[in-house]
């Protein structure tokens, strides 16, 4: 019995070394796969299918020597600008490379990648995504992919550099680092424009000086300054800042548009654009009545263009009045003496 | 409106050769620009005829407290003052981190009317300096623009610039802040330059370097200036404008400035190392290289300069690039490649969004959209388009000058609503050329159109008539004309323009340079109508929108006017009520008035230098009672102020605010999270918030005994009833509250029994993460009680 007893749990212990040597070995064969999936990739972002998902995520065992980072993407809808898939990915890669950058000597682990829905819908499933866009952890320690892996806030998306950044550091304890972004020209692109601006600079400071140029023309900076009022006038800054598309559609009848916003703070594109323009016509108008106007000599004509041009600013400027108090909500009133009243 | 229509008549009688008229003319002007200025002074009084003369918001009250220290204790008192009661235990040093130019110039003021025997308090000075400095500006506006295109356009833009309600925003009374003189000392500059550049007096070239001096003094806006400037000088090289005058009126000013400018402490070597000034200095090279060219042309003859000017051009060109490699060497080593959050911002508008959140959080920091500027400049925004046109009819140094001031900053002021206020006076002075322009060609039009004059005298009125416009439009340089041929660089075209000359009068006299009268009159009464509007808009926003001190806070109902002066009472309370040197803690807004009002040492205030110890009392006031209590014990804290607006529907109270404190608690002490106090995304303190919401500090000190008032404990903020609504207090205990529950003020409770707090504290799970705070707590051997 004892004998019994002694073989047995020797045989125990040895099947136990030799399991856990073949674990141990597929163990680090996954991590060397996945080191070299991350350097064959341009970003570091490992692109996974559901055949890769199963052999790195459900099939070994916990606590995996690895976490995965996973940003589910949707190549049918990346044409959807609200949805912003585009930009998020490539961010997504600017963190990656920053993050394999900045830790390429202590090897962290943390490997990031990316799952496309027509081709891995079985990991859409398994993860259990429903929206888009979606950012995953799995842990060392994560056994069911749809309830132990961790999820970003989808709160947290409209400021995703940053965002991403907090969830890897909050949740694994790590630091991301300085970011690495590619520059929006590379070295060799700017040495040849320098090189042309080099040469173009002596023909063209050679032009400006006997003053033969487009810079001579006071007209060109004219319609310029007109149009930098305009432009500014109009809030186009906001619309660029915020986003703000150029019109919304009416949720409950879709066939009608939505051109002006009620309430301060918020305008849209053409809302903006039509309020820049009533702004620049009265002025305009202005100035073509006493520069332009004053030099013809028909006197007919004169008054024809001065009454069109009269009309059209006084509906202008009632418009704006009008627009203002509208949006707005502000009751400009006179402090007249009360007598009056 | 008056004043406009008075300045049209004032025009024609000054360039007349009639010296009685003359006289006439500028005295007239002079009384004008009297009650311009006393206008922009006068507009400003609502505040106090509203509420009383006193300081408003926030950062007034941090300038008025450095003014009191230098009328105390003089300036090299000043220079050296190391303020202990801000950022305790850190404290701050004043003296090199304020733009001393408000302060100096209220200090000054005061000075001067105590030893003329005039005692007013400080307070007074400080509370009237930002409307006499108002009156100062619209006076400069009129100096600028009469350089510009002659006294009618001059009187015109003063006019329009004492009422503007953007300004208006910055400098009623009570308002005494950076840029109440900041503006005055932007137009002055301005002006000065304008003026170095009309005249090439080397005496306006030093003044306007002590200009620049003093707008360095008063407000980080000065690099507008120093950029402005260089910018305009390359536009007229590029355009040919080049002339001595030019290099007269930009040499001494960068070479002065940016001396005088590295004498402010708080500017120091930023004069020279940052990005901001380098524009400058590279424009400054390349007017060298200029003036060599045009140098050598003048020495050489036509053949020989060709020869020359290939060998100047590649040489200058070659230390331009040397130059400019060097700077881009030194900006690229820095890691903001050597701008401010802030002036990249304008540069590259979507920067602040995308990466500095809290510029970006802050409201001043939005892009406007179109509503604000009707509210800002109102009808200005349609004239200034006219102006515009009117400042290339003809183009002069400057004009041209004019049209890059407005076209940068209606730009800047389309990024950030801030910068409105830079916008407004450019929006003033072209406005005011338009104004007056039109004002201009209507009466002109009428006056020799009525009926009852003979053709005899329109003949005569066409000569007039032209020679005003030619004068105003050259209104500077009407005496010197030796300056205008000047002005043009080549002497071809400066053959063309004596010409061209002859030919148009010739035309003039021939024909009446005018329009029909009927339509003339509906076009002059619809601009009279239109400036009237102006002014009952300006009238309006200084009265309604922009003269709340926020201090003192009044209501409209139907019972009557209701006034909820609690800030000052709580303030009042601790100023008598507690020891000198105890501290208070608070959220950041309301350090500068307890160390202003209440004369007490705060933790953090408006001046956010250092995130981490404004983090460290986000997390005490979003942490439980006890966590809390340990935070606020290690920085020696003894009262905690709240402020709560839920009784009477204040918006802007701590709740409102809580999760600012949250995120940038969180953003340092991690176990802060936002979402813990948000149920589904949303802040809610009613019956569904969530428990770490309802039980951290904040929403405790708030709320407590607050179903008391009506037995309900209904939010009038939040247009809810609160969630948790009794409950007592172990760490804290309430000491006042003002009368409409507006501040509260806690005291924390002396450190219980060691044994038993020990006892209680290794039962007790307590949370990991404020370690820091906790151990520096638990550690200590003598607790103050």
């Amino acid at each position: 019995m004892g004998n019994f007893f002694i073989l047995s749990s020797s045989i125990v212990i040895s099947l136990f070394f030799v399991i856990s040597k073949a674990e141990s070995e597929s163990e680090s064969e996954l991590l060397a796969d996945l080191f070299a999936l991350q350097s064959h990739s341009k970003s570091g972002v490992i692109h996974l299918d559901d055949r890769s998902v199963a052999r790195f995520l459900t099939s070994p065992k916990t606590p995996r020597p690895y976490s995965l980072l996973v940003f589910f993407d949707a190549v049918q809808l990346r044409d959807k600008p609200d949805l912003r898939l585009r930009e998020l990915s490539q961010e997504f890669a600017v963190i990656a490379s920053s993050f394999i950058a900045n830790h390429n000597s202590t090897n962290p682990k943390l490997f990031f990648c990316d799952i496309e829905f027509r081709e891995s819908q079985t990991s859409f499933s398994l993860f259990d995504v429903v929206s888009l866009p979606s950012i995953y952890l799995v842990g060392r320690s994560a056994k069911s992919l749809k309830d132990d892996s961790e999820r970003m806030e989808q709160a947290d998306f409209t400021r995703f550099t940053e965002s991403v950044v907090d969830f890897i550091e909050s949740r694994t304890k790590l630091t991301v680092g300085p970011l690495h972004r590619p520059p929006l020209i590379s070295r060799t692109q700017m040495g040849i424009i320098f090189g042309i601006l080099l040469i173009w600079s002596p023909l063209a400071a050679k032009k400006v000086l006997s003053g033969e140029t487009w810079v001579h023309n006071p007209r060109v900076w004219l319609s310029g300054a007109i149009f930098i009022y305009f432009f500014s006038v109009s809030g186009t800054m906001h619309t660029v800042i915020r986003r703000m598309p150029m019109f919304l559609m009416d949720r409950e009848d879709p066939n009608r548009l939505i051109f002006f916003y009620r309430g301060t703070g918020v305008q849209l594109g053409l809302e903006g654009f039509a309020a820049g323009f009533l702004y620049t016509i009265v002025g305009l108008l202005l100035a073509f009545v006493t520069h332009v106007l004053v030099n013809v000599k028909d006197p007919k004509a004169q008054r024809v263009a001065m009454l069109v041009s009269v009309l059209v600013s006084f509906w202008a400027v009632r418009q704006v009045i009008f627009l203002d108090n509208w949006k707005t909500g502000y009751a400009i009133h006179g402090f007249w003496p009360s007598s009056w009243n | 409106m008056a004043a406009p229509e008075t300045s049209t008549a004032a025009v024609p009688s000054l360039y007349t050769n009639n010296a009685l008229r003359n006289a006439f003319g500028g005295v007239l002007s002079f009384f004008i620009l009297l009650l311009i200025g006393v206008m922009a002074f006068s507009i400003r009084l609502f505040s106090v005829i509203k509420y009383e003369s006193v300081i408003h918001e926030f950062d007034p009250y941090f300038n008025y407290r450095v003014t009191q220290f230098l009328a105390k204790n003089g300036i090299y008192e000043f220079w050296n003052w190391f303020d202990d009661r801000t950022w305790y235990p850190l404290g701050r040093v004043i003296g090199g981190t304020v733009y001393p130019g408000l302060t100096l110039t209220a200090g000054t003021i005061w000075w001067l009317l105590n030893s003329l025997n005039i005692p007013l308090s400080v307070e007074t000075v400080c509370v009237f300096t930002a409307p006499i400095f108002s009156a100062l500006a619209s006076w400069a506006t009129f100096l600028l623009t009469k350089e510009v295109k002659g006294t009618g356009a001059g009187l015109t833009a003063a006019a329009l610039l004492a009422m503007v309600p953007s300004y208006i925003s910055r400098s009623v009374a009570g308002s005494y802040d950076n840029e109440a003189v900041a503006i005055f000392a932007l137009i002055f500059t301005f002006y000065l330059y304008i003026k170095t550049l009309n005249t090439g007096s080397l005496f306006y070239a030093t003044l306007n370097s002590i200009a620049y001096f003093y707008m360095v003094c008063s407000w980080g806006g000065y690099t507008f200036i120093i950029n402005l400037i260089p910018m305009h000088v390359l536009l007229c090289i590029v355009t040919g404008r080049f002339s001595s005058r030019l290099y007269i009126a930009y040499a001494p000013l960068v070479v002065l400035g940016t001396l005088l400018a590295a004498l402010v402490p708080v500017v120091g070597f930023n004069a020279v190392m940052t990005s901001e000034h380098f524009a400058s200095f590279l424009v400054f090279i390349i007017l060298h290289v200029v003036a060599f060219v045009y140098y050598i042309k003048g020495i050489l003859s036509p053949k020989m300069f060709k020869v020359a000017v290939t060998l100047v051009v590649s040489v200058g060109l070659a230390v331009c690039c040397a130059v400019i490699a060097v700077l881009i060497a030194l900006v690229a080593s820095s890691p903001t490649k050597g701008w401010s959050g802030r002036s990249l911002s304008l540069l590259d508008p979507t920067y602040a969004s995308k990466y500095i959140p809290i510029i970006a959080s802050v409201s001043e920091h939005q892009p406007p959209t179109w509503p604000s500027y009707f509210m800002d400049i109102n009808v200005l925004a349609f004239l200034v388009p006219a102006g515009i046109v009117a400042c290339f009819s003809p183009l002069s140094d400057s004009s041209s000058f004019v049209v890059l001031y407005i076209a940068t900053s209606v730009y800047f002021s389309g990024v950030m609503v801030r910068l409105m206020l830079v916008f407004a006076p450019a929006a003033c002075i072209t406005s005011g050329i338009a104004l007056s322009q039109s004002f201009d060609v209507f009466t002109r039009s009428i006056k020799f159109q009525l009926p009852g004059i003979s053709s005899n005298t329109e003949v005569d009125a066409a000569e007039t008539s032209s020679a005003t416009a030619e004068a105003q439009n050259d209104a500077v340089k009407t005496e010197k004309s030796e300056e205008t041929s000047k002005n043009r660089p080549s002497k071809k075209s400066k053959k063309k323009e004596k010409e061209e000359k002859p030919s148009t009068k010739a035309k003039a006299e021939k024909r009446l340079i005018a329009l029909p009268l009927d339509s003339s009159v509906i076009s002059l009464l619809l601009l009279i109508l239109l400036g009237a509007f102006y002014v009952v808009h300006c009238v309006w926003a200084a009265a309604e929108a922009y003269s709340a001190p926020s201090i003192v806070l009044t209501s409209h109902s139907h019972d009557g006017l209701h006034v909820f002066d609690d800030f000052r009472e709580a303030y009042a309370w601790l100023r008598h009520n507690t020891d000198v040197d105890d501290k208070v803690a608070s959220w950041w807004d309301y350090g500068y008035q307890t160390t202003a009002m209440a004369n007490r040492t705060v933790i953090v205030d408006n001046n956010t230098w250092n995130n981490t110890h404004i983090a460290t009392v986000g997390t005490a006031m979003s942490s439980p009672e006890k966590a809390a209590w340990e935070i606020f014990h290690s920085l020696d804290v003894k009262y905690v102020l709240v402020v709560f607006g839920g009784l009477v529907g204040y918006p802007s109270d701590d709740i409102n605010k809580f999760l600012w404190m949250v995120r940038i608690g969180g953003g340092v002490f991690p176990h802060i999270k936002e979402p813990d106090y948000l149920r589904d995304g949303q802040y809610r303190i009613d019956s569904q918030a969530t428990p770490t919401m309802l039980n951290c500090l904040m929403y405790k000190l708030s709320y407590y005994r607050f179903v008391e008032t009506d037995g309900k404990g209904f939010d009038r903020v939040r247009q809810t009833e609160i969630g948790k609504k009794y409950f007592k207090l172990t760490h804290f205990e309430e000491v006042f509250t003002t009368h409409h529950w507006m501040v509260r003020i806690y005291k924390l409770k002396p450190p219980k029994n060691r044994i038993r707090g020990k006892t209680k504290k290794s039962k007790s799970k307590t949370s990991s993460a404020s370690s820091r705070a906790k151990r520096s707590g638990m550690g200590k051997k003598n607790p103050w009680h």
